[in-house]
């Protein structure tokens, strides 16, 4: 059993792309658990990746193939997932705030968010405050993560956080913020609940606040 | 304090010597900034007026734009944009939203075939009049430094940033071809630029890194982005030009293959994440440097700690030559314009060789 969930890892950590379907098929054929291979290899896997990007042994691109790998093995094993098991961690909106179109951070850390097993809504860029409230009142996410690669549109990120106390919907959401400019002061100035550095410092956040809710 | 432009006092500094005084270097500065120096309107056609900011406030050099992009962002101006524009229209004729031909929203080259569909011909009839038109507006001693480059902020925004990602790994023969075609149009702008004696140099405006380290490996920066700058640091070299490179983020693992590259000047030493003393201390025997008054600071800062950040700047970095003064980026429209003048003024009247500053 440990080898199949090893090799699965090995692959995801390797990016083997090519390779995934096959060994996680091989695994849930030998009989092993669907919810063991998804928290014990693939998810498991991307704790690995995460920590690796952080510690600048690898870079986007590796952190990337690696997690297109733990999607394609996890579409193989979703099917297998018991009701309860096929749940997310929890539901996060993404979204680069208003007058800002960066978005490469926002993806690498929705692609974590992804592959730590949160359902992602990735709202795209320039997302003003109204559209960014519209939208958690009908998706209802646990967090709200928005990023901001210019100090003139991190105070996009303070607006929300005011309307969000103004509409009654702060205690309902998480509010995590990164990108460039932004610390964890400012984070702090503003109110939100957490700030992260870097995609593997968002994803051990996000993982604190579903602890937390659940 | 001596305003008059001299391009050899840049290049003094660039070569590690102390002359009268530190220089002034920046990619650009906002026309609004340029405006309130000069008290009347400079915008972007007023080639005279850019003319009369850059040697009036003392810099020694003025940078044009010649590439595909503008230094920082792609706007409807953009030579690429027009490009694109043009074959978006020809292959959906009726495109309306310019979202469709600007690559701040959308890329081109995802698989092999789009390779060969892309207009390389036309991306590469490069506008150089702006370079042909300023040489004779130029005041003696001043130069112009060429912004051509973007090898790899190109690369990445004509295939998206994931796709190009993932490509690198899963198809890195595809995104070797793309850097190729991009880096052809450069070199072949370079020798138009290497004709026009007024241009003294080329700095490629080329972000490679986050403020967490590079982008991509720097195994695979050294092979398929620095190869070819290393070809573009010989060709300067070759018809003794200087050969200068702007990048965002902590470059700290790449300082010594840039340097091997034979780059002779990096900006703005990111002062987000890196620190110009230790940078100074660790390899600035061996480049010059230029920057690093945070753009943060020059938003919100007050003079009293401009004056102070540019004295400690000048204090760390600026004997021995190899520094010139500027910001930790471009001066932009946001920056407050007494803390530019408080950024300039401080670096005139401290920057006096030998430094004096404790």
């Amino acid at each position: 059993m440990a080898d199949h969930l090893n090799t699965i890892q090995g692959a995801v950590i390797g990016g083997k792309h090519g390779e995934i379907k096959g060994l996680v098929q091989q695994a849930l054929d030998a009989g092993l658990d669907p919810g063991g291979i998804v928290n014990d290899a693939l998810i498991a896997a991307m704790d690995v990746v995460g920590k690796d990007f952080g510690d600048g042994k690898i870079f986007v691109p590796e952190m990337l193939v690696s997690a297109v790998t733990m999607k394609a093995g996890l579409e193989v094993v979703k099917p297998h997932l018991a009701g309860g098991e096929s749940q997310s961690r929890g539901t996060i909106i993404m979204a680069t705030v208003k007058g800002d179109l960066h978005d490469i951070g926002k993806n690498l850390v929705s692609m974590m968010l992804e592959g730590a097993g949160f359902k992602v809504m990735d709202l795209g860029v320039d997302l003003n405050v109204d559209k960014l409230i519209d939208q958690v009142k009908a998706l209802q996410p646990d967090i709200l993560g928005l990023s901001a690669l210019l100090t003139t549109t991190m105070p996009e990120m303070q607006k929300v956080i005011g309307e969000l106390k103004a509409q009654g919907l702060r205690d309902r959401v998480k509010v995590l913020v990164g990108g460039a400019p932004v610390d964890r002061a400012f984070a702090e100035k503003i109110g939100a609940d957490g700030y992260g550095a870097n995609a593997t410092e968002a994803v051990e956040l996000a993982r604190r606040f579903a602890g937390a809710k659940g | 304090m001596n305003l008059m432009p001299d391009f050899n006092r840049f290049l003094a500094a660039v070569r590690h010597k102390e002359t009268d005084r530190v220089p002034l270097g920046e990619i650009l500065i906002d026309y609004s900034i340029q405006s309130q120096f000069l008290g009347r309107p400079v915008a972007a056609d007023d080639l005279p007026g850019q003319v009369e900011f850059w040697s009036k406030a003392g810099y020694d050099f003025m940078p044009i734009t010649v590439s595909m992009m503008s230094p920082g962002k792609v706007t409807e101006e953009s030579g690429i944009t027009r490009v694109l524009k043009e074959m978006v229209l020809r292959e959906k004729p009726g495109t309306t939203d310019p979202k469709a031909w600007n690559l701040e929203f959308t890329s081109f080259i995802h698989e092999r075939p789009d390779l060969d569909k892309f207009p390389w011909e036309a991306a590469a009839d490069i506008d150089f009049s702006k370079l042909h038109a300023v040489k004779e507006l130029l005041p003696e001693g001043m130069k112009v430094i060429a912004i051509s480059g973007k090898i790899f902020t190109l690369t990445w925004m004509l295939m998206g940033f994931n796709n190009f990602a993932l490509k690198l790994v899963l198809d890195e023969s595809l995104v070797a071809e793309v850097f190729e075609r991009v880096a052809t149009i450069q070199f072949k702008a370079l020798e138009t630029i290497f004709g026009m004696d007024h241009v003294a140099g080329v700095w490629v405006v080329d972000d490679i890194a986050f403020g967490t380290g590079p982008m991509i490996s720097p195994a695979a920066l050294k092979k398929h982005v620095f190869s070819w700058y290393k070809k573009v640091g010989d060709r300067c070299h070759e018809n003794s030009r200087i050969f200068l490179m702007h990048s965002d983020g902590d470059l700290s693992v790449l300082m010594d293959d840039l340097i091997a590259m034979g780059l002779d000047v990096i900006q703005p030493i990111d002062p987000s994440c890196m620190d110009m003393a230790k940078v100074k201390k660790q390899w600035g025997d061996r480049i010059c440097l230029i920057g690093n008054v945070s753009n943060e600071l020059l938003r919100s800062g007050s003079t009293p700690q401009i004056e102070a950040r540019v004295k400690e700047l000048l204090r760390d970095a600026a004997p021995g030559g190899g520094f010139a003064l500027g910001s930790g980026n471009s001066v932009p429209n946001w920056a407050k314009y007494e803390n530019y003048t408080a950024m300039r003024e401080t670096c005139l009247k401290h920057g006096s060789y030998p430094i004096s500053i404790r």
